[in-house]
């Protein structure tokens, strides 16, 4: 006769997403307006005021097993509209973090980006790595004669090598770490599997997410979501433009044999200094926004910091290298090289533990809602605070 | 009866711009035959001076003033030695009825007719003050009745305590913490009731009886006589006055039945909760092993029939702050909070977020459909419509029940009795849900036995800090209730009225209609059946004079004949096709201020009504109406308050027996020929002014379709 769900909550569970900037979720009473007022909730999975219950009620299962927390694009229009100032959107970014190190394959790489404690033991990885390198090279007690070629210093196929490998399996983790999440969404929802991928891909690229959250009218109070758009959309391309140029240096010198450095005039070049560019402004202006709109960005984490100052050292340091290259400084050029690679190496290969995850848990999501939620994304928004959907499995 | 009669014309507040007040005062001179007649641009300025020299000098003892509304200006034109009538020119015709106009003149002189009537057979009421003991009975002695008592001692009377425990402080002295009281309204505080009774038993014009009771009641406001019965001691006492603040107690356990309350020795009431609270232990109660998941459901509410029919806020805040001593006293233990609606009015929503603030309350909506037993007494509770989206289940150490609060008047046979020697009855009525019952909105703590007030639980379902504000306020109401009494003027809500029922008694014919529908037990009977009058008990509302079948109840300024014979001084125009007249029996409580309200508001309504205001609806006697028919009217309207459950009356059952007379009243107009629709009852709410020209308008087209009259001109 019992159709009821018996609840375990996990009080600890709930502890832990209230301390990672979540502590105003408390004072909810589940009036349910921020789903009403969130510009990309849908009537088949309105959110966020089932994760405010969810968590309020210690259900971790229920609340890492959602798609929602990673369709929500941060615009922070709940918070605006919370008439209890229970900022749904810093619960939303809590477990958002949380899922990153739940997820983790393996487990410990998800503690260690998330507590400042493990952040030395972090770099000294890539820091002995390279310094072994250098040492075995005999680069590490003298630096290279002449003129300033990194290759030098370090030879690009020890670079390409290492990474390949780190690489791989950094992505083995950041597809692991998917999967989980996959399956713990379940994987018994109906709608179409073809077209699914190139529509999500296509909302990738062109940001749909981001545009809807800016241009929805929920009211008239101002939000958070006025930048989002274009600063995303700005780190998102030059950080692509940044890995094109990478790889086409790579192409360039394994297929054509023509080495580094390269004229400045070469396009692949140009790409990457405005693609460089293009990171170290967006990253500028959504720095400065979460510490200027504190209250309408919401809560920013020590993971939030710790991707965003990654990202922007990693460009500024490669920055920082062709311009003492360019100065003939040799004494400078070759350490901030050599930093350089320990940041790249940093923000690459911790990928799948890091907020940068959210490349992998924010596409898995959007495939995951787009198949279970088998119409359009901008079909009417139906104003509601029902249909709280408990996936199948949970049951 | 003659009386020296003078008619003062008012022609400002553009009135003058509306009538011709020439007419008026030739008419008041000449139809009216009033000795002195006067006009002034405003009488309520320097000109009051002329009416009151005709009063002291001329010997004028009839002052009928057309001017404003009867609700404004009191003072100003307030002629002790005189009979005052205010005809109504202002609000009801200038300012409502399209000007210099023959249907708004004759509007008006219709009302300057009736004043002067009025005028000529009114007396000026000689008041009854034989009644003025100072000393207020406090019935109950916990925190209302302690506040009560005190509040009224520390204002110079004499405070007598009844308590039927042996010690003082009822129910918070169970209590383990209060709900806070004080900002900023975060944490329970101590009860610390025992100050305030420290405080009471040091004041020596208070006089408490503990351990006892009341046996018997007598007499009226002013002078109750009562007597207490200590033991086997009995003692009298006369008081002016009596607080009732007999509280609550926890309602029957077998309404929580299916809660497995009873039978599970794991559900527990809340009641038992504080208790152990109080122990400073919240444990399992089959093995006193720690509870890890407790569950508090508040299960009142209209939704459950197994309950009292209402619910209220305090077993939210109840259910709150025993989240709390579970919190403390058990910080391991995660605490499941179910309710219908959470209630935290005012300032208890600082409680409210404090308590969901602790991350081991767990919240939400529910309706707890069933429990069962596990093994270990563990219980198991399936709860629907819960916030999380549907039914949950949970398995919880302890189930706390919210305790129904039973008001001590739902059953006075157990909870004790004020033992009253009234006609209608030893206790107070009580509403539906046995709570006392009162005018809630405009007469909260006056209960329907003049000069006895209730407050606190007894009253409704309240904190001890709305206890407390109940028993202060109750204390006012008890010495107001003695000033006036002493005065021999009406408590409420006819403030300082003087006149009150006179009965030819040689016509009486002790059908017993009056005594029994008096809503306030003012009548009582003697050996002949007659009715016997206990003036302070009166609230002045006229409905025994509505009720008597012979139309021998009459005030000095208030009588079926006075408004008999100012229905007939309406005039009434032969060609009723045209010029239809509707008479308008308006309850001066709520229907004639809306009128003026209308008035103010400058909305035009028909020219065709002629408004008599009365005291109350259940003050018409049906004669009036056969009076009205007979004399050619083509309609009559009665607006008075809503009836029923939720009424608004202000003298509780007027409406609702205005409507059972309505039966006598359609009898008579069958018996003389008429249609039904000629006479119609109509709601009328203070707040309804700007309805009233369309509630008018459809009764005036009713009417004409009707047609005239055929009795008109007889």
């Amino acid at each position: 006769m019992s159709t009821a769900m018996p609840l375990q909550p996990d009080l600890d569970f709930k502890r832990q997403i209230l301390a990672l900037g979540a502590h105003d979720l408390t004072s909810c009473y589940q009036c349910g307006t921020c789903s009403v007022v969130c510009p990309i909730s849908t009537p088949h999975n309105p959110f966020p005021r089932k994760e405010m219950v969810w968590v309020q009620w210690g259900l971790k299962d229920l609340a890492l097993s959602n798609s929602s927390i990673w369709l929500c694009h941060q615009c922070g229009t709940c918070t605006t509209y919370c008439p209890r100032d229970a900022k749904p959107a810093d619960v939303m970014a809590a477990l958002r973090e949380y899922s990153i190190g739940h997820y983790a394959v393996p487990r410990f790489m998800g503690r260690a980006l998330s507590e400042p404690k493990y952040l030395p033991a972090l770099f000294a990885i890539p820091i002995l790595i390279f310094a072994a390198i250098l040492g075995w090279l005999g680069n590490l007690t003298s630096l290279p004669e002449g003129p300033i070629v990194f290759s030098k210093f370090m030879p690009i196929v020890y670079i390409e090598v290492l990474f390949i490998v780190a690489l791989t399996l950094a992505a083995l983790g950041g597809l692991s770490g998917g999967l989980r999440y996959w399956r713990a969404m379940g994987d018994e929802m109906g709608g179409s599997r073809a077209g699914g991928f190139v529509d999500t891909l296509t909302t990738i690229l062109k940001h749909h997410r981001f545009k809807e959250c800016q241009e929805a009218p929920a009211g008239t109070r101002p939000t958070h979501k006025e930048h989002l758009h274009r600063s995303h959309l700005l780190v998102f391309y030059g950080f692509l433009g940044l890995v094109v140029t990478t790889t086409s240096v790579g192409i360039g010198i394994y297929a054509f044999g023509y080495l580094t450095p390269w004229p400045f005039w070469h396009p692949v070049k140009i790409l990457g200094n405005v693609s460089g560019v293009a990171v170290i402004a967006a990253l500028a202006v959504l720095g400065y926004r979460r510490l200027a709109d504190k209250r309408k960005a919401g809560k920013s984490t020590y993971s939030d910091w710790l991707f965003l100052n990654i990202l922007f050292l990693t460009t500024v340091t490669g920055f920082l290298s062709q311009l003492v290259r360019l100065a003939e400084i040799r004494e400078l050029a070759y350490p901030v090289y050599f930093v350089h690679l320990v940041f790249i190496f940093f923000l690459l290969v911790y990928f799948p533990y890091s907020k940068f995850a959210h490349l992998v848990y924010r596409t898995v999501a959007m495939l995951h809602a787009r198949r279970a939620d088998s119409g359009s994304p901008s079909e009417p928004r139906v104003l509601t605070v029902e249909g709280l959907q408990v996936p199948t499995a949970l049951r | 009866m003659s009386k020296k009669l003078g008619v003062y014309v008012c022609g400002g507040c553009g009135i003058e711009d509306c009538l011709d007040l020439r007419k008026l005062t030739d008419l008041a001179a000449s139809e009216c035959r009033a000795p002195v007649v006067r006009t002034s641009p405003a009488f309520c300025l320097e000109d009051a001076r002329m009416i009151r020299e005709d009063v002291e000098r001329q010997g004028v003892d009839g002052v009928v003033i057309a001017a404003c509304s009867p609700r404004v200006n009191t003072e100003v034109f307030s002629f002790p030695s005189a009979v005052v009538e205010r005809v109504n020119i202002r609000e009801q015709v200038a300012w409502s009825h399209p000007p210099r106009h023959d249907e708004t003149q004759s509007l008006a002189h219709d009302y300057v007719r009736m004043g002067v009537v009025r005028a000529q057979k009114a007396t000026a009421p000689i008041p009854y003050t034989e009644a003025n003991e100072r000393t207020i009975l406090v019935v109950g002695g916990g925190v209302t009745g302690i506040t009560a008592a005190l509040d009224a001692a520390l204002a110079g009377f004499s405070v007598v305590v009844v308590e039927r425990e042996p010690v003082l402080g009822g129910y918070a002295r169970r209590l383990h913490r209060r709900i806070p009281s004080r900002p900023p309204y975060r944490d329970p505080q101590p009860v610390d009731i025992e100050a305030s009774i420290r405080r009471l038993e040091s004041l020596r014009n208070i006089r408490v009886h503990k351990g006892a009771e009341v046996t018997e009641i007598s007499g009226q406001p002013g002078r109750f006589d009562v007597t207490i019965r200590s033991g086997e001691h009995l003692e009298n006492a006369t008081v002016g006055a009596i607080v009732v603040a007999t509280g609550w107690k926890p309602g029957d356990t077998a309404s929580f039945e299916s809660y497995g309350l009873g039978r599970f020795p794991h559900v527990v009431t809340s009641v038992t909760l504080e208790e152990m609270a109080a122990k400073g232990r919240i444990v399992r109660p089959s093995d006193g092993g720690p509870v890890n998941r407790v569950a508090i459901a508040v299960c009142d509410g209209p939704g459950d029939a197994r309950h009292l029919p209402y619910e209220g806020n305090v077993s939210c805040l109840v259910a709150l702050k025993q989240a709390l001593y579970i919190r403390e006293l058990c910080p391991d233990a995660i605490v499941y909070l179910f309710y219908g609606d959470m209630q935290a009015p005012g300032q208890y929503e600082y409680f409210y977020k404090r308590v969901q603030g602790d991350p081991g309350v767990f919240f939400s909506r529910g309706e707890v459909r069933s429990v069962s037993e596990e093994a270990d007494h563990k219980v198991v509770m399936e709860v629907h419509n819960t916030a999380l989206g549907g039914a949950v289940q949970v398995s919880v150490d302890l189930l706390i029940v919210s305790t129904d609060m039973v008001p001590a008047s739902l059953d006075p046979a157990s909870s004790g009795s004020l033992n009253l020697r009234y006609l209608q009855g030893k206790d107070l009525p009580t509403t539906s849900a046995g709570f006392v019952d009162s005018n809630f909105i405009c007469f909260p703590y006056e209960t329907r036995r003049t000069g006895i007030y209730s407050a606190g639980a007894v009253r409704q379902a309240t904190t001890l800090a709305a206890c407390a504000q109940d028993g202060t306020a109750a204390a006012l109401k008890a010495i107001q209730c003695i000033e006036n009494s002493s005065a021999g003027a009406a408590v409420h809500p006819r403030v300082g009225d003087l006149s009150f029922p006179k009965f030819f008694m040689q016509k009486c014919t002790s059908c017993g209609r009056c005594s029994q529908e008096c809503p306030f037990g003012a009548l009582e009977v003697d050996a002949k059946n007659h009715p016997v009058l206990d003036a302070n008990r009166c609230r002045r509302c006229g409905i025994c004079m509505g009720a008597c079948p012979v139309q021998i109840i009459s005030f000095d300024d208030y009588s079926v004949d006075m408004l008999s014979s100012m229905i007939r001084a309406v005039d009434i125009p032969e060609d009723g096709e045209d010029r239809p007249r509707i008479l308008a029996l308006a309850c001066e409580n709520d229907a004639y201020p809306a009128l003026d309200m209308a008035g103010i508001a400058r909305l035009q309504y028909s020219a065709f009504v002629r408004v008599l205001p009365v005291r109350c609806l259940g003050s018409v006697n049906s004669v009036l109406i056969a009076d009205a028919v007979s004399r050619g009217f083509d309609g009559v309207m009665l607006m008075g308050c809503k009836a029923g459950e939720d009424y608004q009356c202000h003298f509780i059952r007027g409406s609702e027996l205005l409507a059972t007379r309505m039966q006598n009243v359609r009898e008579t107009l069958d018996r003389l020929a008429l249609e039904a629709e000629r006479v119609h009852v109509m709601e009328v709410a203070i707040s309804d002014s700007a309805e009233i020209p369309a509630m008018l308008e459809r009764f005036v087209q009713t009417v004409r379709q009707v047609g005239p009259n055929p009795l008109k001109g007889f």
